[in-house]
């Protein structure tokens, strides 16, 4: 089962975790699993299909615009991070 | 230092003569403002004279009727667009917010920003113009500043404007505190209670510019048929191709981007301000239009970087870092989006740090929209937090780099996001400026003082698109999409050579135009090495398994039965049937066509980058000016592939850091008018104000490319702030807080002048 590490901004939502279990095989189920256990939280990351272009999705430490279709291995870790500008 | 074995490279750590250099040095080479496609003609922008104004009327009936105009456009003349949150390489833009910054619609909101546009027969004729267009405005009161601007009673830049945060919308007023985020782990509060010490600062930066040498320029043709030619400098031809077709609703197959050469980057040419004004004027003049900023054009009306405000606490607890609280500012300029999250993500990146609390605020100002500049956000973030650890290190009497290396960051640390870091070269890099000749000779006479510092960069990959095509001579052509601002044809080409083993001089590399290759993301996060690096390495393995394939089908054999080996074919069953890489090629059309490989990549496993700085300075107290005596940078680059490239990004990038901690600001009046628009006024250092720049680069390979590179053009600003400061508290015994640590700064600090 992957782990959610949940940002600062995000926990008020999720009764102060941190992390939190969520299993799925794509990041998308993943994400809709933890919006089941934390409802409002799929919509604070998701937006029409899609990852919040202000946000990054990580899986085991790489964040590279992943679609919510990547696969997610078990007991791999997804961090919600914001997107980072680069010059 | 070097944790690589060398010997299994070839061409990878040579310094072959740079591909562009004899065009460059010949005046050959073609610059945007270089083009002259037959009747051409000019193309100039009227700006605001106000920093905050509403626009009430435009009216252009004059400036339409003068003798050799022929086109006026305004923002009326956009399409209607929807706005939408668009990636732009790695960062994210509005486009609507592209297009109210590129011509004004309904206000202004910086000094220089952009309100109408003429084309004429010539240049002049087009400035004369400008004077011809009539704006009525009702002038508003500027706010300057992120203090300023975060007041409750502060004049609002936009009044449907709300606080964003993680997706979510926070406080329902209008407000210029664009977004906020947080970023929490341990507790802080209790840490501080148990430190050795506790060090708090509030630290300010200035508005400074990328100070690239060639002006923003652009020349559009807008055919009959709609085909769109742009030629232009820019970072990253993709992205303005995709910004031009959503500004003005153009099918983005029908827009060409031609990157021509570029006189400097820095960040400072990933967004767009001339090429859809351009192609509407085009459009209406039915001529190529040519348009090249002025330099105050440049500085009043391109991106800067952010002024910011950040405080920050931190506690050291038996020799470790324990606690760091941090609360940061940063200016956006006239639309939001400033660096402030990469600052905030940045800060702690050199160190192990349980317990942090980390605010960012976003904040538009009445100054030109911000843009990226050399691990944008990173630079102010560090100069406080290195500030900070210096003066604990001080108060402690630890040594600051011993300090650095025991709490140094390293593969499995938790970054402020919760990410763990892979494999890093933090610790090598800290103990490589430990090891240093300089760091291990005296600093000595009055008024002389050391400062180190270390910075961090994550590095990014992102889509990169390449082409090889192999000539019947043996030669190949490597065709690449990504402007080449800091020497990537030689790394590109120097990666190729390597995977196919052939000397560089075989590879010809050439950037392209956006109908010629594929996507590329724009030449930014310092990702093109390493992620078009990955695409040739693949192109290259293609080009290596159709060769195999060829000479299988020659000597009738399977073709696993084929290797490629050192630019040799051989057969597995049997030694005596060998065909070179040249041997092949010139048999390319009789077995099967011409041989060319290709790679499309969405690159992953970036590598973080850190860079570690020891500085000497020599402060007068009498004139307050600060003089570098010596300077090594420290570098972790992952695998250099061009020595020479990378010493002199590093080299590159400490000057321009020594620039922002020492002299470089917008100076602005009351009523938010730029003062010092020129190079004249604008004081960026020059070879008479540095000495030659050491650079030790360390090599700790990315695990995740082929060849083990890390991106170098950003991470060797980062410390540069920080690590002059620090100098200079060491010399004069004082803490500046507050960039830039100009002569009449140090004079009024020393001398208690008000």
């Amino acid at each position: 089962m992957a782990t959610v590490l949940v940002p600062t901004m995000l926990r008020s939502l999720c009764d102060g975790a941190a992390r939190m279990d969520a299993p799925g095989g794509t990041l998308d189920e993943v994400l809709r699993a933890a919006d089941r256990r934390f409802p409002g939280f799929y919509a604070r990351v998701v937006d029409a299909g899609t990852v919040r272009p202000e946000l990054a999705v990580a899986v085991d430490g790489e964040a590279s615009g992943f679609s919510l279709h990547e696969p997610v291995p078990p007991d791999a870790e997804v961090a919600i991070i914001p997107a980072i500008s680069g010059g | 230092m070097t944790t690589v074995e060398r010997s299994q490279y070839k061409v990878i750590g040579t310094r072959p003569v740079r591909p562009d250099g004899v065009e460059k040095v010949t005046g050959k080479a073609l610059f945007g403002a270089d083009v002259q496609p037959a009747g051409l003609i000019h193309g100039r922008v009227l700006r605001s004279p106000h920093a905050h104004a509403r626009i009430l009327r435009i009216d252009t009936s004059e400036a339409e009727k003068l003798p050799g105009v022929l086109a006026v456009v305004t923002h009326a003349d956009f399409p209607k667009t929807v706005a939408r949150v668009e990636q732009l390489g790695e960062s994210t833009i509005n486009t609507n917010e592209v297009g109210e910054n590129v011509l004004a619609s309904s206000k202004v909101l910086y000094r220089g920003h952009a309100v109408a546009a003429v084309a004429a027969a010539s240049r002049m004729v087009a400035d004369e113009a400008l004077k011809h267009i009539r704006v009525d405005y009702e002038v508003l009161p500027p706010v300057l500043n992120v203090i300023d601007a975060m007041r409750d009673d502060a004049p609002i830049l936009n009044e449907l404007l709300r606080t964003r945060s993680m997706g979510g919308k926070v406080g329902d007023k209008p407000t210029n505190i664009a977004a906020y985020n947080q970023f929490k782990g341990g507790d802080v509060e209790s840490a501080f209670a148990a430190a050795d010490a506790v060090v708090e600062h509030e630290f300010t930066t200035s508005m400074v510019h990328q100070g690239y040498i060639e002006p923003q320029t652009s020349t559009a043709n807008w055919n009959a048929d709609d085909n769109i030619t742009i030629w232009t400098s820019t970072q990253g031809a993709f992205g303005v191709r995709g910004l031009t077709a959503q500004i003005l609703k153009h099918p983005i197959s029908k827009v060409r981007v031609i990157p021509m050469e570029i006189g400097g980057g820095f960040g400072g040419k990933s967004p767009v301000y001339l090429d859809p004004v351009a192609a509407l004027l085009s459009k209406k003049s039915g001529r190529p239009v040519k348009m090249t900023m002025s330099r105050a054009e440049v500085f009043e009306g391109t991106g800067p970087t952010s002024g910011t405000v950040i405080r920050v606490k931190a506690a050291v607890k038996d020799g470790r870092l324990t606690a760091v609280k941090a609360d940061l500012r940063y200016e956006a300029g006239a639309f939001p989006g400033s660096s402030v999250g990469a600052g905030a993500m940045c800060m702690l990146g050199p160190y192990i740090v349980e317990n942090f609390e980390i605010e960012t605020y976003d904040v538009v100002v009445n100054k030109p929209k911000t843009a990226a500049y050399r691990a944008p956000g990173a630079q102010p973030a560090a100069f406080a937090c290195e500030s900070v650890i210096d003066e604990l290190c001080t108060k402690l009497d630890l040594d600051p780099l011993e300090f650095r290396l025991k709490n140094s960051a390293k593969e499995g640390t938790r970054q402020v996001t919760g990410l763990p870091f892979g494999r890093i070269g933090c610790e090598e890099v800290v103990q490589a400026a430990l090891s240093s000749p300089h760091y291990l000779s005296p600093i000595e006479g009055p008024n002389r003082g050391r400062g180190v510092a270390s910075g961090f960069w994550f590095n990014g990959g992102m889509q990169s698109s390449v082409v090889v095509a192999v000539n019947v001579d043996g030669t190949v052509n490597l065709i690449e999409g990504s402007a080449d601002i800091g020497g990537t044809r030689a790394s590109l080409g120097m990666q190729l050579a390597e995977t196919l083993s052939l000397p560089f001089e075989a590879i010809r590399t050439s950037v392209v135009d956006t109908d010629s290759i594929g996507h590329n993301d724009v030449t930014g996060g310092s990702r093109t090495t390493f992620a078009s690096g990955m695409a040739v390495h693949e192109a290259g393995l293609d080009i290596q398994r159709q060769m195999c394939a060829r000479a299988a089908r020659l000597w009738g054999c399977p073709p696993e039965d084929v290797f490629y080996e050192e630019g040799v074919l051989h057969c597995r069953t049997d030694s005596t049937r060998e065909l070179t890489f040249a041997e092949l090629a010139r048999q390319s059309a009789r077995t099967g066509g011409p041989i060319v490989g290709k790679a499309s990549l969405s690159a992953r496993g970036a590598g973080p980058a850190y860079a570690t700085h020891v500085v000497d300075v020599e402060v007068d107290p009498e004139t307050g000016k600060v003089s570098i005596l010596r300077y090594t940078a420290v570098q972790d680059a992952g695998t250099a592939i061009h020595p020479a490239y990378v010493e002199g990004q590093m080299q590159g990038a400490v000057v321009q850091g020594i620039g922002w901690a020492l002299n470089e600001e917008y100076y602005f009046s009351e009523d938010g008018r730029m003062l010092n628009s020129s190079y004249l006024d604008y004081r960026m250092p020059t070879a008479l104000d540095v000495p030659m720049i050491d650079t030790i680069i360390v090599e700790v390979p990315n695990p995740g490319h082929p060849y083990g590179v890390r991106g170098v053009g950003e991470v060797p600003i980062v410390p540069p702030l920080a690590a002059v400061a620090n100098a200079i508290a060491a010399a004069t015994g004082h803490r500046f807080t507050d960039l830039p640590i100009s002569p009449r700064r140090v004079v009024e600090t020393l001398h208690n002048l008000d």
